[in-house]
C-alpha cells in the first residue's frame, strides 16, 4: 500500500496542536472529574461504614449490657423459683400437718365433750349418793333409838336421791 | 502512539482499580450495616427476653409472697390448731383424771351405803350385834367420805360422848346407845382402825328406859371393870336422867347392872348424867358427873368412890367442882372428866348445847378432885373448825407411850343436829404449858 505524505500548512498544525492541546485537557478533566467520583464515593462509603460500625458497637455494648441485666435477672428469677418451690413445699407439709392436727383437735374435742358429760353423770350420782348416805344414816340412827318416826322422815326426805341412785347405777 | 496507548492503559488501570476500591468499599459498608442490624435483632431479642424475665421474676417473686403467707398462716392456724390440741388433751387428761378419782368415790359411797343400808336393815330386825358389824366393816370407807383422818375422825359413824380405855396394848372405846346397841363399844390397836365390838351393855336395870342410855365411862379397879352410864328412870314419876353402874370381868362386856336404883340421880337439880371416874395419884378413885340443874344452871360435881368403884365412899358428899360462868357456854357444862398431869388437876368439860355448832370443849384447873375450880380461859380449847362442828363429850386417856390424847365428837360440817352422826375423833393433847392445849390431827 502506498503512502502518502500530507503536507500541513502552519494554520492546520496549529489548529492540529490546539486540538490535541484541548484534547489533552479534556482528558485531564476527565481523570480529575473520576478522581473526585471515585474519591465522594469512598468517602461516603467509608462515612457510612463508620457509621455502621459505630452503631454496631453502640447496639453491642447494649446487648452485653441487656445480657448482663437477662443473666442478673435469670438468676434472681432462679432463685425466687427455688424458694417458690420450698415455699410451696412448706406449704404442702403444711396443709397436711394442719389438715391432721385439726383432726386430731376434732377427735380431741369429741371425747373431751364425752368426758366431761361423764364427770357430769359422775358428780349428779354422787351428790345423790351423798344425800342418800345421809338420809340412810339419819334414819340408821333415828331406828337405833327407836325413833321410828324420824327414821321414816329420814329416809322419806332422800327417797328421790336414792331412787335416782339406783335408777343410775342399775 | 506508544504513549498515548500508554496513558489509555493507564487510565483504565486507574479506573479499574477504583472500581474495585469502590467496590470493596461498598461490600465493606454493606456488611458493617448487616452486622449492625443483626446486632441490633439480637439486641430487641435480648430485651424482649429481659422484659419477659422480670415480668416472669415479679410474677414468680407475687407468687413467693402469697406462697410465703399462706405457709406462715398455715404454721400460725398449725401452732394454734396444737396449742388447742394441747390444751384440749390437758383437759381431757385432767377430766380423766376426775372421773377416776370421782369412779373411786362413787364406789366408795357405794361400799358406804351398802353397808349403812345393811345396818339398818339388822337395826330394824333387832339384831344390834350385826348392825354393828355391818357399818364396822365399812368404816374405812365412810371415813373417806367424811374426809378422812385428817381432823381426826376415828370412826365416822355416830359414837357420841367417847370415853377411850386402854387394857393392854387395846383401847375400847365406849359411846352412847345408838346402832350397836345401848352402850356402843369398837376397839383398836393403833388409834386409827376400829372394829365393833357390839353392846357393851346388852340388858338395862328394871329401873332405865330402853334406848335412852349415855356417856359411858369405865373404869378399870380391882380387877374388874366398872362402868358408869346415864339412863332414864322409867315408869310412872319417873323420867329423870340418873347415873347407874355396871361391872364385867373384860372390857369389852358384857357389863352387868344389878341394880334396883340408880347410883346417882340428883333430882333436885333435873338429874345427873355424864359420869366420868377419875383415879387419883394416891389410887382413890372418884366419880364426876353434871347435874341437869332442872330450874337453874348445869353444874360438875364430884364425890370420891368406894374402892370397888360400884359405890361413894361412906361419909362423902357431893361436891360441886364448877358452874357455868363463861359467855361461850351459854348457862350449860356437861361432860367432864377430870385429868391430873404433873400434880396439876384439869377438868375437860363440854359447853353451848349439844345440838348445835356452838358447842365446844373448854378447860378448868382444879386444887383437887373434889375441888374447888376456876376457869383461866375465856374461850374453848376445841371448837367448831372447817372439817367438823360442835365437837364435844369428850374424854381424855394415855397412849401405850403415855402421850395424851383426847376423844370426842362432833358433826360432819352441814350435818349437824339429830339424827346426824356425832362421829368419834381423836387427837393429841399437849399437857406441858399452863393449859392442855388440842394439837392440830
Amino acid at each position: 500500500m502506498a503512502t502518502t505524505e500530507v503536507r500541513l500548512t502552519d494554520d492546520e498544525s496549529d489548529a492540529l496542536d490546539h486540538r490535541r492541546a484541548n484534547r489533552g485537557r479534556h482528558c485531564w478533566f476527565l481523570w480529575i472529574a473520576g478522581f473526585v467520583l471515585v474519591a465522594s464515593a469512598l468517602g461516603y462509603l467509608v462515612g457510612n461504614e463508620v457509621q455502621a460500625n459505630t452503631q454496631f458497637d453502640q447496639a453491642h455494648r447494649s446487648l452485653d449490657a441487656v445480657r448482663h441485666r437477662i443473666a442478673g435477672v435469670s438468676l434472681d428469677l432462679a432463685t425466687v423459683r427455688h424458694d417458690l418451690d420450698v415455699v410451696n413445699g412448706q406449704v404442702a407439709v403444711g396443709s397436711t400437718t394442719l389438715a391432721n392436727d385439726t383432726s386430731k383437735l376434732v377427735g380431741a374435742r369429741d371425747a373431751l365433750a364425752t368426758a366431761q358429760a361423764d364427770v357430769s353423770r359422775q358428780s349428779s350420782a354422787i351428790t345423790s349418793l351423798h344425800a342418800c348416805l345421809g338420809g340412810v344414816e339419819q334414819a340408821l340412827n333415828a331406828l337405833s333409838l327407836g325413833d321410828q318416826s324420824s327414821a321414816i322422815n329420814a329416809l322419806g326426805a332422800v327417797s328421790a336421791s336414792c331412787a335416782s341412785v339406783v335408777g343410775g347405777n342399775g | 502512539m506508544d504513549s498515548r496507548r500508554s496513558r489509555r492503559l493507564l487510565g483504565w488501570a486507574a479506573a479499574l482499580i477504583a472500581l474495585g476500591i469502590v467496590s470493596t468499599a461498598l461490600v465493606t459498608d454493606l456488611q458493617a450495616h448487616a452486622r449492625d442490624r443483626s446486632e441490633h435483632r439480637d439486641l430487641v431479642a435480648a430485651r424482649h427476653k429481659l422484659s419477659t424475665l422480670r415480668t416472669d421474676d415479679k410474677v414468680t417473686t407475687y407468687a413467693d409472697d402469697v406462697a410465703t403467707n399462706h405457709r406462715n398462716d398455715l404454721l400460725v392456724s398449725i401452732g394454734s390448731t396444737l396449742a388447742q390440741l394441747t390444751a384440749t388433751q390437758n383437759i381431757i387428761s385432767g377430766t380423766d383424771a376426775i372421773a377416776f378419782l370421782q369412779g373411786v368415790n362413787i364406789g366408795t359411797y357405794e361400799t358406804c351405803l351398802g353397808g349403812v343400808q345393811n345396818s339398818y336393815i339388822q337395826i330394824a330386825a333387832h339384831n344390834n350385834a350385826q348392825a354393828a358389824q355391818d357399818i364396822s366393816a365399812v368404816a374405812g370407807a365412810c371415813s373417806t367420805l367424811a374426809g378422812g383422818t385428817g381432823d381426826g375422825l376415828a370412826y365416822p359413824f355416830d359414837f357420841p360422848d367417847p370415853d377411850v380405855l386402854l387394857v393392854g396394848d387395846t383401847y375400847y372405846a365406849y359411846a352412847t346407845n345408838s346402832v350397836a346397841g345401848n352402850i356402843q363399844i369398837i376397839k383398836s390397836t393403833d388409834l386409827t382402825h376400829w372394829t365393833a365390838l357390839g353392846d357393851a351393855l346388852p340388858s338395862l336395870p328394871s329401873w332405865a328406859t330402853p334406848d335412852e342410855t349415855w356417856a359411858p365411862g369405865v373404869l378399870e379397879i380391882g380387877g374388874s371393870f366398872v362402868m358408869y352410864y346415864a339412863a332414864r328412870v322409867t315408869g310412872p314419876g319417873g323420867g329423870e336422867e340418873c347415873i347407874s353402874v355396871a361391872s364385867s370381868p373384860q372390857p369389852q362386856g358384857p357389863f352387868l347392872d344389878m341394880s334396883t336404883a340408880p347410883l346417882m340421880c340428883q333430882q333436885s337439880l333435873g338429874g345427873s348424867i355424864d359420869p366420868s371416874p377419875f383415879v387419883d395419884t394416891t389410887g382413890t378413885p372418884y366419880l364426876v358427873w353434871k347435874s341437869n340443874g332442872g330450874a337453874g344452871p348445869s353444874a360438875i360435881w364430884s364425890e370420891q368412890l368406894d374402892p370397888t368403884g360400884t359405890g361413894f365412899a361412906a361419909g362423902t358428899a357431893p361436891a360441886q367442882l364448877l358452874a357455868p360462868d363463861q359467855p361461850w357456854e351459854s348457862g350449860v357444862i356437861e361432860a367432864p372428866d377430870l385429868v391430873v398431869s404433873g400434880g396439876r388437876y384439869f377438868l375437860f368439860y363440854s359447853g353451848n348445847s349439844w345440838k348445835g355448832a356452838d358447842y365446844a370443849i373448854g378447860v378448868a384447873v382444879c386444887s383437887g378432885p373434889l375441888g374447888p375450880c376456876t376457869e383461866p380461859m375465856s374461850s374453848p380449847i376445841l371448837s367448831s373448825g372447817a372439817h367438823m362442828e360442835g365437837p364435844g363429850g369428850e374424854s381424855v386417856f394415855t397412849d401405850v407411850s403415855g402421850s395424851f390424847w383426847i376423844a370426842f365428837h362432833a358433826w360432819a360440817p352441814g350435818a349437824v343436829g339429830y339424827p346426824n352422826n356425832r362421829s368419834l375423833y381423836l387427837r393429841r393433847l399437849s399437857m406441858t404449858g399452863a393449859t392442855p392445849v388440842v394439837q392440830p390431827a
